[in-house]
C-alpha cells in the first residue's frame, strides 16, 4: 500500500513493523533500521503510528450493535424443540390409511430419522412408521406427512400408526406432499406453471415402480440417490438454508429435468412465499449446497 | 436445565448433550454466546440481512456437525470459527458477484483495493464513518480486526478462530489499521475526517519513535 503521501515507503511493510507482526523475522531489523536512519520512512513512521494507535482505540470504543430481535427470536424457533405430537389413541389405522389430497398420506417415512441412521452407518429403516410432522435439523425443515409412500416395504403398520396426525392430533399439515417421477423435462415456464399432465404421473409410475425394490423406481438420471430419505433431508435441508426464509413445507417433489439435466422438482412454501426449485443430484452432498439449477416463484 | 443448587453445564457439556440427543442443549448454546458471535457477523459482513443469515447458517451448520466437535478448542472459539467462516463465504460471494450498494451506505463488493477516503464527516458521527472504513478493509483484514480490535479476543484466539497463525494475524490488523488511519485521516499532522476532526482520545500520540525496535505485539 502506498499513498497519502508516503511515497518511497511500502505502507503494508511499516504497518506490520509497528503492529510487530515482523517480530522474528529478517524484515523487522531492515524496516528498524529504515525508520530509524532514513528521514521519509522515519516521517511516515512518526505520522503512521499513533494513527494506528488511535484506529485501534476507536474500534474498541464502537458501541455495540444489539442482535435484533427478529434474529433472537428466528434462532429460538430454530433450535429450541418443536412440540411433540400426542398419540392419539383414537384414530384408527383405517381412518389414517383412507387418505385424501387433503390428509396426511397413509405412510409416512420419518427423515430425521433416516438421517440419523445414515450417519450412523445404518441402512434406512424401510419399515414404515407413522409420524407427526418431521423435524429436520430440529425445526429447519418440516415436511409435514412426507408421503414416500413408495419406500413402504409394508403396509402393516406398527404401533405408531396412532401417531398419525390425520386424526388431528396436531394440525400442522397443510395438504399431503406429492411424490412424482414424472421424468418431465422442466424448463422456466413449466417449472412455474406444471402442465396439468403431470400431477397425473404420480399414479402411474407408482403402479409401474411397485415392481421395483420399494416402490419407486431409480431414476436413469442420477437422481437414485436422491431416493434415499436421508439423503433426500438432507437436500430439503440445504434448500432451507439457501432459501433462508425459515421452516419449509414441502408440498410436492418430483424426479425429473430441468432443460435436460437430471433435476430434482420441489414446490414449496417458507415465510419468503411459494417457490419451485429445480435442484440437481448433488443436493445436500456434504460440505455442498442445493445444486440449485432455477428458482422460480408461484403464486 | 438445572434446577437450584446446581451448576450450569459448560458448554464442553452442551455439546455432548446435543449430540447425545438432548434437544435443549444447543438450543442453550446458541442463547449463551449467540450475542456476541452475532456482533462479530454484523462488523465483519457489514451488513444486517447478511449477517443475520450468515449467522443462521453458521449455527445450523453447527447444529448439523456438533458430533465433529473435538475438543481441541474452546467451543466458543470453534462457533466463531464456524460464523466467521460463513461471513467470509457471504463476502466472497458477494464480490464475485458485485456491487448493489448496502443499505449502510458501504460497498457491496469486497474489492481489496486502497480503501478510499470516508465519506465527509459533517454528515456522520465518528462511529458511522468508522464502520464505513472497516467495510472497506478487504474481508480478511476486516475479519481479524473484528475479533481483535473490536471484540478485543487474544491475537492467539483470533489465529484459531481464522485458522491462520498469529503473525499473520497480527498483519492483518496492522495493515487494515494503516489503511483505516489513511481513510480517516488520523495520520498525525493531517485533520482526521471522522466527525468533523475530532480525534478520539487513545494512545496515538506516545507512540516512541524506536531507537532500535521494542517488541509491540497487540496484546
Amino acid at each position: 500500500m502506498t499513498g497519502a503521501g508516503f511515497d518511497g515507503v511500502d505502507l503494508d511493510l511499516l504497518a506490520d513493523y509497528i503492529g510487530g507482526a515482523l517480530i522474528g523475522t529478517p524484515d523487522d531489523e531492515r524496516i528498524g533500521a529504515l525508520v530509524a536512519e532514513d528521514p521519509v520512512w522515519r516521517e511516515a513512521y512518526q505520522r503512521l503510528a499513533p494513527g494506528m494507535a488511535t484506529v485501534g482505540a476507536t474500534l474498541r470504543d464502537l458501541p455495540v450493535e444489539p442482535m435484533p430481535g427478529d434474529l433472537a427470536a428466528r434462532l429460538d424457533s430454530l433450535f429450541v424443540p418443536a412440540p411433540v405430537a400426542v398419540p392419539d389413541s383414537s384414530v384408527t389405522d383405517s381412518d389414517a390409511v383412507g387418505e385424501s389430497s387433503n390428509s396426511v398420506p397413509a405412510k409416512v417415512v420419518d427423515l430425521a430419522e433416516a438421517q440419523r441412521e445414515r450417519a450412523a452407518g445404518a441402512r434406512p429403516r424401510r419399515r414404515v412408521r407413522w409420524v407427526a410432522p418431521i423435524s429436520v435439523a430440529a425445526g429447519v425443515v418440516i415436511v409435514a406427512g412426507f408421503g414416500l409412500s413408495q419406500l413402504a416395504g409394508d403396509d402393516a403398520t406398527d404401533s405408531g400408526a396412532s401417531e398419525s396426525t390425520a386424526g388431528g392430533a396436531v394440525p400442522m399439515i397443510a395438504m399431503a406432499p406429492e411424490i412424482m417421477q414424472s421424468g418431465f423435462d422442466y424448463d422456466a415456464t413449466t417449472l412455474s406453471s406444471p402442465p396439468a399432465t403431470i400431477g397425473g404421473s404420480r399414479t402411474a409410475q407408482s403402479a409401474e415402480a411397485s415392481a421395483h425394490n420399494d416402490g419407486l423406481s431409480a431414476p436413469d438420471s442420477g437422481l437414485s440417490r436422491l431416493l434415499d430419505p436421508g439423503l433426500l433431508a438432507d437436500c430439503l435441508e440445504a434448500i432451507t438454508r439457501e432459501n433462508a426464509g425459515g421452516e419449509l413445507s414441502v408440498s410436492s417433489v418430483d424426479y425429473a429435468s430441468y432443460t435436460g439435466v437430471p433435476a430434482l422438482i420441489v414446490r414449496f412454501t417458507a415465510v419468503n412465499g411459494g417457490w419451485a426449485w429445480a435442484v440437481g443430484a448433488d443436493c445436500g452432498t456434504p460440505g455442498g449446497d442445493a445444486d440449485a439449477l432455477q428458482k422460480v416463484p408461484v403464486r | 436445565m438445572p434446577g437450584a443448587g446446581e451448576t450450569a453445564p459448560g458448554d464442553a457439556e452442551l455439546i455432548r448433550a446435543h449430540v447425545a440427543g438432548d434437544p435443549d442443549a444447543f438450543a442453550e448454546l446458541v442463547r449463551r454466546h449467540r450475542d456476541r458471535l452475532w456482533a462479530v457477523a454484523v462488523r465483519t459482513v457489514g451488513d444486517r440481512e447478511e449477517a443475520a443469515d450468515a449467522l443462521q447458517d453458521a449455527l445450523l451448520n453447527a447444529h448439523r456437525n456438533a458430533a465433529r466437535f473435538r475438543g481441541d478448542s474452546a467451543v466458543t472459539t470453534w462457533l466463531h470459527r464456524i460464523v466467521v467462516n460463513a461471513c467470509l463465504d457471504r463476502l466472497r460471494r458477494r464480490q464475485a458477484h458485485p456491487t448493489v450498494p448496502l443499505p449502510d451506505g458501504s460497498r457491496g463488493d469486497d474489492r481489496p483495493s486502497a480503501p478510499e477516503p470516508a465519506a465527509p464527516a459533517a454528515d456522520h458521527d465518528t462511529a458511522l464513518v468508522v464502520r464505513e472504513a472497516l467495510a472497506a478493509l478487504p474481508a480478511e483484514q476486516r475479519a481479524a480486526i473484528v475479533l481483535v480490535d473490536v471484540q478485543g479476543y487474544p491475537v492467539s484466539e483470533a489465529a484459531v478462530i481464522l485458522g491462520v497463525a498469529e503473525g499473520t494475524i497480527k498483519s492483518r490488523c496492522a495493515r487494515g489499521r494503516a489503511r483505516m488511519a489513511v481513510a480517516l485521516g488520523f495520520l498525525r499532522g493531517e485533520g482526521n475526517r471522522a466527525a468533523g476532526g475530532h480525534v478520539p482520545s487513545g494512545s496515538g500520540s506516545v507512540t516512541p519513535l524506536p531507537a532500535g525496535h521494542d517488541r509491540r505485539d497487540q496484546r
